[in-house]
């Protein structure tokens, strides 16, 4: 029983790096219409500029800011100068896809031969456990959790109460007419790339400093998870994406813990081939999966 | 040069022009963007594999995996197509059925890395991480592999195998049939209201390519005798997705002459340029092959901006008595 108790404080971390990474995702494609399979790329190309700053001497947290900042330069750039150009030029959904995943092939090999094949992980002073109740995590997991609730709640402020989230979600709703009532899509569309590249950035280096070490290919299984988390709640819905994490985050923790922990991803998977026969749609999106690709 | 470099050359081809046969069909003519293609060759391979060896006790027992059923030559081969098939059909039913193309797509890479995980992971069932090795060649009782009446022999039987999946793809693709995949392709809802059933075409050429798949897997088992997750990371279907796009989706002809530009004229010329081992030094370890997939990428990339109907276009059918 200890060790399912052990397990859901695990998952309280796992669904908050999660969360982090999949209202990102989940925004990107809700609203750009991308869906940016370089993501996974791009989260682990943070956690090494992250990396690099720790070994320099540099505290987590600050490499965890500096993590936000690449991913969010990354990502604009690379909807700027590669995804967007390929959208104009009238290339199809599909066609879309094709080029992220390219694009993810190429982030991944540029990477490896300058970070190499062996495993790395930050240096860093986990704090000692703290004890909740039957729940002891270390310092630094309270405080990705904690980083987690703030970032979500500040998603929620920006989509409710300012100028830019309404923006979002208009152009999310229907660019043609957001454009009409002289809302400046494009430069919300830029904001979107650099505030969920941003997230991003950020989940990168939390889901590396949770996992211990990381290696490239990780990006990969962040990726897995992510889309099983997004594709739950819905994909485009950023409310969604949080119950997804909710979900996913609790279900691979208590089955690593039941089961095996190398098939963390496996059962994520299963939870998408779930939702993908049972509710294709997911939770929350009243379409979602089921329109036709535009 | 000699013959065995040639016979390799060769045979490699005639392997990766069966496989881009089958993706073309897939991807090129009826629009499934299977990003998993690569697992269903594997399925092949392994399926082969396990029929035509003897049981894992062999060999003072220092591999696991199921079957075992040292079965005579052409039997492993239909089982690799069988398998193929087989796979295609839980695949299909799950992924093709509802969901939006793209989500398709995403459903399929998923399933590739999984699949992968899994068997990786799995140590007793297919070789896990360390794969399955001494797979006999076929016929190799009676002709001795690795000898040049052998290799002359397996190109002799890969050529047929080309033939046959060139002809099969062919009558479909320029059939009737092939009209109606060419028509959900470019227009789901509008095939669908004149009377096709997309989800029954797809699921027909899913399983269709999932068997060609499996054959292509069994062939090129049978030739390196040896099989295991690190040969079908998903990242090898995107060198066959790149060979579409290069030689020109939908088009046949441009598939093989995709399989013979990308994976074996790009691999060749890299190892040319290597030959002499100067460049095996340059740079971290690593380098070349990590460049080699950058390579792959900016290819696609390059393609899709510049030539996106890639070198042969897919040929415009025009019908008596239509508007020009």
């Amino acid at each position: 029983m200890n060790l399912f108790i052990a397990a859901f404080g695990f998952g309280l971390v796992s669904m908050s790096v999660i969360a982090i990474a999949a209202v990102g995702f989940t925004m990107q494609f809700g609203i750009t219409n991308m869906i940016n399979l370089a993501y996974g790329g791009v989260m682990i190309s943070s956690a090494y500029v992250a990396y690099y700053l720790n070994k320099a001497g540099v505290s987590v947290w600050i490499g965890m800011a500096a993590g936000a900042l690449f991913g969010s330069v990354f990502s604009f750039l690379l909807n700027r100068f590669i995804y967007a150009p390929f959208m104009r030029k009238g290339t199809a959904h599909l066609g879309m896809v094709i080029v992220s995943l390219a694009v993810s092939l190429m982030i991944a090999n540029l990477l490896l031969p300058i970070v190499g094949y062996y495993p790395v992980s930050y240096q860093e002073d986990t704090g000692g456990l703290i004890h909740l109740g039957p729940i002891a995590l270390t310092r630094d997991q309270f405080i990705v959790i904690g980083v987690a609730i703030v970032l979500m709640l500040a998603i929620h402020a920006l989509l409710t109460y300012t100028r830019l989230g309404k923006a979002m979600r208009a152009t999310a709703a229907n660019p043609t007419l957001a454009r009409n009532c002289g809302i400046p899509t494009n430069r919300v569309i830029d904001a979107v790339w650099l505030i969920t590249g941003a997230l991003c950035g950020m989940a990168g280096v939390v889901a590396a400093l949770n996992a211990g070490t990381f290696v490239i290919d990780n990006g990969a299984a962040f990726l897995i998870t992510i889309l099983a988390a997004a594709v739950l709640g819905g994909a485009g819905q950023p409310y969604g994406a949080m119950i997804g994490a909710v979900i996913i985050g609790l279900m691979t923790e208590l089955s690593a813990a039941a089961w095996s922990p190398q098939y963390k991803e496996v059962v994520a998977f299963g939870v998408l081939v779930l939702v993908m026969v049972l509710r294709p749609q997911g939770l929350l999106a009243k379409r979602g999966a089921l329109a036709a690709a535009g | 040069m000699n013959t065995f470099y040639a016979a390799n050359l060769l045979i490699y081809a005639g392997i990766d022009i069966i496989a881009c046969l089958a993706l073309n069909l897939q991807f090129g003519v009826s629009g499934i963007v299977n990003f998993s293609f690569i697992v269903f060759q594997s399925v092949g391979a392994y399926t082969a594999a396990v029929l035509s060896m003897p049981p894992d006790t062999a060999n003072f027992g220092f591999q696991h995996y199921i079957g075992g059923y040292e079965l005579p030559f052409p039997i492993p081969w239909i089982g690799a197509v069988v398998a193929g098939g087989l796979l295609a059909v839980p695949v299909g039913l799950v992924v093709l059925r509802k969901l939006r193309s793209d989500y398709q797509a995403i459903a399929l890479l998923v399933l590739s890395v999984i699949a992968n995980t899994v068997i990786t992971n799995a140590d007793k069932f297919l070789g896990g991480a360390g794969g399955i090795s001494l797979v006999p060649s076929p016929v190799g009782d009676r002709i001795t592999p690795r000898t040049e009446p052998y290799e002359y022999f397996y190109i002799g039987i890969t050529a047929v195998c080309v033939a046959v999946a060139f002809l099969v793809v062919n009558r479909v693709v320029n059939s009737p049939y092939g009209r109606s995949l060419r028509a959900m392709r470019e227009r789901e809802i509008a095939a669908a209201a004149i009377g096709k059933n997309p989800v029954q075409l797809k699921m027909t050429i899913f399983i269709v390519g999932g068997m060609i798949a499996g054959l292509s897997g069994a062939i090129l088992v049978g030739y390196i005798n040896v099989w295991g997750p690190t040969v079908w990371l998903y990242p090898e279907t995107i060198i066959l997705f790149a060979a579409i796009i290069v030689g020109g989706r939908g088009n046949n002809i441009g598939a093989i002459l995709g399989a013979l530009l990308v994976p074996v004229g790009f691999e060749e010329v890299t190892r040319l340029i290597n030959s002499n081992g100067t460049l095996a030094n340059f740079g971290p370890p690593g380098l070349l092959s990590a460049l080699q997939w950058v390579a792959i990428g900016l290819l696609i990339l390059g393609f899709l901006w510049f030539r996106p109907q890639g070198v042969r276009p897919e040929p415009r059918r025009v019908f008596e008595g239509g508007p020009e």
